[in-house]
């Protein structure tokens, strides 16, 4: 009895020590790195060093099984926290993330690099380190056709914007245009003749 | 609304870097049209990175150079100065047809567009052995004849609609097939997809059959 009351005082303990620990340890994380970010303190990133360098190459040795290839992804992930440590926003997230994410990018390139020879360093497009949009709730491209056109619209002269956006999107007809704009109706049919060209041209349509 | 996802496996996968590019950079492209995605993937990364550096038993690390050389070494260098990423949009046209594609592509390299029929496809060059990946675009009306897959066939669509026989699909639909689907596409308004695929199709129907032209054409 005595035993088991013992044990479940010693685990209930070490999972808090634990946890404390891990408190203190994201807090001292977090100044290492504020301290690199704003004032490049050596002796803080040395912290970092020991605190991160040993597991990453435990981890990268198990992925990569190979020694040399772990050594490689430790000086490399080590030498970006130095360089972005001002990047880092730990409003945005765990300092432990933010390097486990330099960590994975660096690590992915390397395997890349060896398995199809490609030097695309494509990480940095699939995991962003700075997250440039936020995210649509529409699907992106529903109206990419149209916003294309309207782009380009705005490229055209004047006379031919009006007469291109009166026909096309207000839906009048050549003579109501001519009569609306005070032009013969020639001229109207000239200009939509020629605007019509001009997008056709820009949208990459030969004729 | 978007009704086909990645499951979680291939997440987890995702999230530690141990996809092929063109899985993963399927999944980014789902996961910036998916907010649920986009916070799950959040969610496992920051799990996987606790899980990564709470180890303790590693005190015994042995690295390969000089620990207080590289030290010196590295905070000798410069500060990254902050880039705001180029997000240029990339574009592919189609028979005249321009489609912007997603940030991801912007540095991946395609192949001439190729064409039989009603379907447009351009490699995309990633050099990933087996695994093919390409932009496949559908004309109104066009489709693939029945197949099934020996490997497995991801779908990501980007712009438009098509349906089989399981079902209509949107843009940002994450489809997985493997060897126990069979199905027969048909896009009536066109559409173009991002597909990555581990093998040859295989048709089980009529002349496709025998000749299989439009499998080594979408694989």
């Amino acid at each position: 009895m005595q035993v088991v009351q013992s044990n479940v005082t010693n685990k209930f303990t070490g999972s808090v020590i634990n946890s404390m620990a891990s408190d203190t340890q994201h807090t001292d994380i977090c100044l290492w790195l504020d301290a690199v970010a704003t004032s490049r303190d050596k002796a803080a990133f040395t912290q970092l060093f020991h605190f991160f360098a040993p597991k990453i190459l435990h981890i990268s040795q198990s992925k990569l099984f190979d020694k040399s290839l772990a050594n490689e992804v430790v000086q490399e992930t080590m030498t970006n926290v130095w360089k972005k440590a001002h990047l880092f926003n730990s409003t945005k997230g765990a300092p432990t993330t933010w390097v486990f994410t330099i960590m994975r990018n660096v690590t992915f390139d390397i395997l890349r690099k060896l398995q199809s020879n490609k030097e695309d360093n494509l990480s940095e497009d699939i995991w962003p380190m700075i997250e440039d949009q936020a995210i649509e709730d529409e699907p992106f491209s529903d109206h990419i056709e149209q916003k294309n056109i309207l782009a380009v619209i705005d490229k055209l002269p004047k006379n031919q914007q009006e007469v291109i956006q009166a026909y096309y999107f207000m839906e009048m007809s050549q003579e109501q245009l001519a009569q609306h704009l005070d032009l013969p109706l020639g001229t109207v049919k000239s200009r939509l003749r020629l605007a019509l060209s001009k997008l056709k041209e820009h949208l990459g349509e030969k004729e | 609304m978007i009704n086909h996802h990645p499951k979680l496996n291939l997440l987890i996968q995702h999230v530690n870097g141990e996809l092929p590019a063109s899985i993963s950079a399927g999944i980014k492209i789902h996961s910036d049209m998916c907010k649920q995605c986009s916070e799950q993937i959040a969610e496992l990364t920051k799990h996987e990175a606790k899980l990564s550096f709470s180890q303790t038993n590693v005190d015994d690390a042995e690295f390969g150079f000089d620990v207080d050389a590289l030290i010196n070494d590295i905070t000798q260098t410069q500060p990254e100065p902050e880039v705001i990423p180029d997000n240029k949009p990339v574009a592919v046209t189609f028979r005249g047809v321009t489609y912007k594609l997603p940030n991801v592509m912007k540095h991946m390299e395609l192949g001439k567009p190729a064409q039989i029929g009603k379907l447009s496809r351009s490699r995309i060059l990633l050099d990933e052995g087996h695994i093919h990946s390409s932009l496949l675009r559908i004309e109104a009306g066009g489709g693939i004849p029945e197949h099934t897959h020996n490997g497995y066939e991801i779908t990501l669509l980007l712009e438009g609609n098509f349906k089989d026989d399981m079902g209509e699909y949107v843009p940002g639909d994450f489809i997985v097939l493997d060897g126990n689907h069979q199905h027969q596409p048909v896009s009536e308004q066109g559409c173009l997809c991002y597909t990555v695929v581990s093998d040859s199709l295989h048709f089980t129907q009529g002349i496709n059959k025998l000749l299989n032209p439009i499998g080594s054409f979408i694989y």
